[in-house]
């Protein structure tokens, strides 16, 4: 008989574990329907299709998405360049601009780090970013190699920056470290 | 189309943009899910799934009010929860380790990285109903078993009391 309850709290150290099947699982005849669909390669394409006739409304939404990030740099607000970043990195790959997402992905891991560790980003290292996002959103060849080096070169600079203040990716700073 | 055999499935997209939850659903409904419903927060998620009882649920990360964390735990430790036991796909572009972190001890099952392919989706829902997991209710967590894998040649720390218990047992 399965149950939808969860376990009682387990005294410190100890672990209750409920195996599948002791709560409700899917039924075999929905999970054999299910791996049939998944496996089924005219589903597969017709999903594909779906991502396809999603890319222009998508490209949209990302350029809109970067007017709202200028405007929140416009304002000095760090806590709003950094959410509309992370919905430009969300969706530019499936608007088809790789680039563009792997540079607002390098942007938000600058943004995090220095959110976490209490300091403020040096401005001309996002106004170089949001430069970037926007060049590459409306280039031709944003798809090219032209796109992925300007990502890496700017990846290198955050790592750069980010080591001139003693941070690390996940915002802490080393032992023994003293602030100036 | 493959379809009779889980027409009664419910899904829930729970993503606050609009195309990406668009996105989201017409992938589920490509797959032969009929029921994908929708909300744009964490709070409205969980009234959806107290009304419609979805039997998936992917979710977004980051979201406001309340965000995909706040509401993969609710549906996990919540009294009003119908279901804790309901499998979570967490839906992300956070490359960051420590958000990650944060949503896997909240209790989601699987991740799915952005940008979205209808591979990766496939896959995900392909683990859960091939492999579900065991549940873990310890005094720090609810939710799918972290522990995915053994490994034969794990040589330690060995730290869980059932890890002692076998111990004693071999001697």
């Amino acid at each position: 008989m399965s149950t939808r309850k969860i376990p009682p709290l387990p005294a410190a150290g100890e672990e209750i574990k409920v195996a599948p099947g002791a709560y409700p699982v899917f039924s075999n005849a929905v999970a054999m329907g299910l791996l049939r669909a998944v496996r089924d390669p005219e589903v597969v394409e017709q999903a594909d299709r779906v991502i396809v006739a999603n890319i222009d409304g998508m490209r949209t939404a990302v350029l809109d998405y970067i007017d709202r990030v200028e405007a929140a740099a416009r304002h000095s607000d760090n806590a709003g360049i950094y959410d509309q970043a992370h919905e430009i990195r969300g969706l530019a790959g499936n608007a088809g601009l790789n680039a563009t997402g792997r540079i607002a992905n390098v942007l938000c891991r600058y943004l995090d780090a220095l959110a976490r560790g209490g300091s403020k980003p040096d401005r001309a290292v996002v106004a170089i970013h949001l430069e970037a996002i926007a060049r590459a959103a409306h280039a031709e060849d944003e798809a090219t190699r032209l796109g992925d080096a300007v990502a890496n070169e700017l990846s290198q600079l955050v790592d750069k920056k980010l080591a001139e203040i003693n941070l690390s990716e996940d915002g802490r700073r080393p032992a023994g470290f003293i602030a100036p | 189309m493959s379809g009779a055999a889980f027409d009664g499935l419910k899904a829930l997209v729970v993503e606050d943009n609009v195309h990406m939850r668009t996105l989201l659903r017409s992938l589920l409904m490509a797959l032969g899910i009929k029921h994908v419903y929708e909300a744009g927060n964490g709070d409205d998620a969980f009234q959806t799934l107290r009304d419609k009882l979805p039997d998936l649920i992917l979710t977004d990360l980051s979201m406001k009010p309340k965000d995909g964390i706040a509401f993969t735990r609710e549906v996990r430790l919540s009294d009003e929860s119908p279901n804790p036991y309901v499998p979570i796909i967490m839906v992300t572009g956070h490359t960051e380790r420590h958000r990650v972190e944060a949503a896997r001890d909240a209790g989601v099952t699987e991740f799915l990285a952005k940008p979205i392919t209808a591979q990766n989706l496939f896959l995900r829902v392909a683990e859960i109903v091939e492999r579900p997991r065991s549940y873990v209710r310890c005094t720090t967590y609810f939710g799918p078993d972290r522990r995915r894998h053994t490994d034969e040649h794990y040589s330690g720390p060995w730290r869980r009391k059932s890890d002692f218990e076998k111990d004693l047992e071999i001697r």
